[in-house]
């Protein structure tokens, strides 16, 4: 299937089609218009009286050609398979939906609503559709309130696949398997890419982090990522924020010097030390401007006024005051800040990444860095089958990204 | 072997006959008909289907339903059922309580094609060696083929008609016996070319410009193919083949786009079986 044809639909042709010749000149007309086809069943009468039954995929490379193209093979009968509104029941309690919704997926969805595709805005999985009178949007269940229109069945409900990769680009380079054999040089290159055709586009970057990277002193990299405009928003826990302020104000990564390596002397407690200092200014930001953070990672995006969430955990030290503590509330918060992202880095994570990657729409270019293969493979089993994985330590990772990007 | 059936139409005296409208590029509604001239042909061609053999039953000619003599397009008639036709233009559709009641009167078990089908009866829908062809694009849907399929059991082929001029089957095709039929390949698109094709082992294909003499619109019966004109080329081929050529005026139909066949429509047809 050449990569252009993104649009799909499957079309029904019943009758004396063979003998007729009009399956033959149904699929003659699809490849005269410059679509493609795939003939997903048939089922041939077993008599000359037995009308035979096809149904065929059409490609085409967008709605009009799509519309014209239906339009023309009408005539020859092959009409639209699943040309009926979608079902809606309405929600009757708060948090709640109606059995039977419709559960989404990470693709572009479309839904079918008095005859009209009405596309679902911010695509996400696991959650419902709901319909108002704006148009359609996903919901995750605990957003839906009383009296909301919900999309029950997968009648009148459309999913776009992604677009097939033309060769040589990041999402055939991303389809690839998850590999810690690939040269990393070329890998890192390909991260940075990705983020300058951010950039050019308007995309937004992404990038969700762990602690490891402090630990493994990738977090002055990182920074200089941040303070270079290449970092639009930022997912992470108390733990990175926490290590990143420890390191900048007291040289330590959990109480390990990050500049030396060795463990110092009374450092176990450094890191609950900070948290209490930035408690004591009330936020990250406040601490800031009171002089007390200089440097990193959380500094850099407060001085650039880039977005970031922290959300707790039942392990977390504190926890810091921007912390939220409420996974409901911090996935949310998380939620509102995934418009407009085109590319994300999972930067050593495991639960923010799968967190962060349930919200993700599928078209997101996605790059898992983590030096446990587990984790991208994790990633991938979970929907976010976007995800290419790069096996590989993320401090010396980040220098290179920062490097080749001239952070 | 000569056409099974042919041998009883159902026709309508032309009490009413005008072009009222424009429904295709035949009719020009400031066109006058001479009514009495109408009467005359019409009289004429059922005197000629009589001499030929055939007996000719009356469908009441009706006001405000001009194209009523237009019997070919009542419907489909298989055994002792009856399929009336579903009209594409609205000026037509008031022709059918008319077929109707004529039919239940008759006695025939009247069985309605499903909604949202059009199909214009015998003038898109013509049996050959067992086959019921039948034409789609401008009058008919070609799901309607389907439909009368399993309405009727007949084996079917769907032609696609692309010449607006030829605007129903049966100006394109006329079946002779069961292995000739009068072609008119102007009217269909390729793969429409090839069923016939494949289904015809004698055709005799018309040149365009007889084509559009209506010459495939004609009424056989037995041995004897009643036209609305005859080329010499075409009628020596009949002649050849041990058919009479009789040549009738229906100068006043065609006005409206019609010629013999479209003024009769085969009550002794019997399909699927």
């Amino acid at each position: 299937m050449r990569e252009e044809l993104n649009r799909r639909e499957t079309v029904v042709l019943e009758g004396h089609i063979v003998d007729s010749l009009i399956l033959p000149k149904v699929l003659d007309l699809i490849l005269e218009a410059g679509a493609e086809y795939e003939v997903v069943e048939l089922d041939m009468g077993r008599t000359t009286l037995d009308p035979s039954l096809a149904h065929i995929r059409v490609f085409t490379a967008d709605d009009d050609a799509m519309e014209a193209l239906l339009e023309q093979l009408h005539v020859h009968g092959a009409n639209r398979l699943h040309d009926e509104d979608a079902s809606m029941a309405v929600a009757d309690q708060d948090g709640v939906l109606p059995v039977g919704f419709y559960s989404t997926t990470n693709l572009p969805t479309g839904v079918r609503i008095d005859g009209v595709w009405v596309p679902v805005d911010n695509p996400e999985m696991d959650c419902a559709i709901v319909v108002g009178p704006d148009g359609a949007r996903t919901a995750p269940m605990h957003h839906v309130r009383t009296g909301d229109k919900v999309v029950v069945g997968g009648k009148g409900v459309r999913v776009q696949p992604l677009p097939q990769a033309p060769a040589g680009s990041a999402f055939e380079f991303m389809a690839s398997d998850v590999s810690s054999e690939k040269p990393k040089a070329l890998l890192v290159a390909k991260v940075a890419e990705q983020m300058r055709a951010a950039r050019q586009t308007g995309g937004r970057v992404l990038t969700v982090a762990g602690p490891a990277v402090v630990h493994t002193g990738g977090s002055r990299h990182l920074a200089r990522l941040v303070r270079d405009g290449w970092i639009d928003v930022l997912f992470a826990g108390n733990g990175l924020a926490t290590h990143d302020v420890e390191s900048n104000v007291l040289g330590t990564s959990l109480g390990v010097s990050v500049a030396h390596g060795a463990p110092t002397e009374g450092g176990h407690s450094n890191h609950v030390r900070v948290i209490n200092e930035i408690r004591r200014h009330g936020s990250i930001a406040q601490a800031v401007d009171a002089g007390y953070l200089r440097g990193g990672v959380m500094y850099e995006c407060i001085q650039r006024d880039v977005p970031f969430v922290l959300a707790g955990s039942v392990r977390d030290d504190g926890p810091l005051p921007d912390t939220i503590t409420d996974v409901v509330e911090a996935a949310d918060a998380m939620r509102a800040l995934v418009p407009g992202v085109t590319v994300a880095l999972m930067l050593a994570t495991t639960l923010h990444a799968i967190a962060t990657g349930n919200m993700l729409p599928a078209g997101v270019v996605t790059f898992c860095v983590d030096i446990n293969q587990a984790v991208v493979t994790k990633l991938a089993d979970r929907g976010s089958h976007q995800a290419m994985g790069i096996v590989t330590d993320v401090g010396p990772f980040l220098g290179d990204l920062a490097e080749e990007l001239g952070a | 072997m000569t056409l099974a059936w042919g041998r009883r139409f159902l026709m309508c005296p032309p009490l009413h006959f005008e072009v009222a409208y424009e429904i295709n590029p035949w009719m020009q509604a400031e066109v006058r008909v001479d009514r009495d001239q109408a009467h005359e042909q019409w009289n004429s061609l059922v005197a000629t289907l009589t001499e030929a053999g055939a007996e000719v039953e009356i469908l009441e000619p009706a006001p405000d339903v001009p194209d009523l003599v237009f019997t070919a397009n009542a419907g489909v008639v298989s055994g002792t059922r009856y399929i009336p036709s579903r009209f594409r233009h609205p000026e037509r559709r008031l022709e059918t309580p008319f077929h109707v009641a004529h039919f239940e009167a008759a006695g025939y078990e009247v069985t309605e094609l499903p909604e949202g089908l059009d199909h214009e009866g015998a003038g898109d829908a013509l049996p050959f060696a067992g086959t019921l062809i039948s034409g789609y694009r401008w009058r008919s849907d070609i799901e309607a083929a389907a439909a009368l399929a399993s309405l009727t059991g007949a084996s079917t082929r769907s032609v696609e008609l692309v010449d607006q001029r030829l605007y129903h089957f049966d100006l394109t095709f006329c079946p002779l016996d069961d292995r000739r039929a009068i072609c008119a390949p102007l009217g269909w698109d390729s793969y429409g070319q090839r069923v016939i094709g494949d289904l015809v082992p004698e055709p005799l294909c018309l040149e365009n410009d007889e084509a559009l003499l209506f010459c495939a619109n004609s009424v056989v019966v037995d041995q004897t193919v009643v036209m609305p004109a005859c080329p010499p080329r075409v009628g020596n081929q009949l002649e050849a083949w041990g058919f009479d050529v009789v040549v009738v005026d229906v100068s006043e139909f065609l006005k409206a786009g019609g010629g013999p066949r479209c003024l009769t429509l085969a009550l002794d047809v019997v399909l699927g079986g």
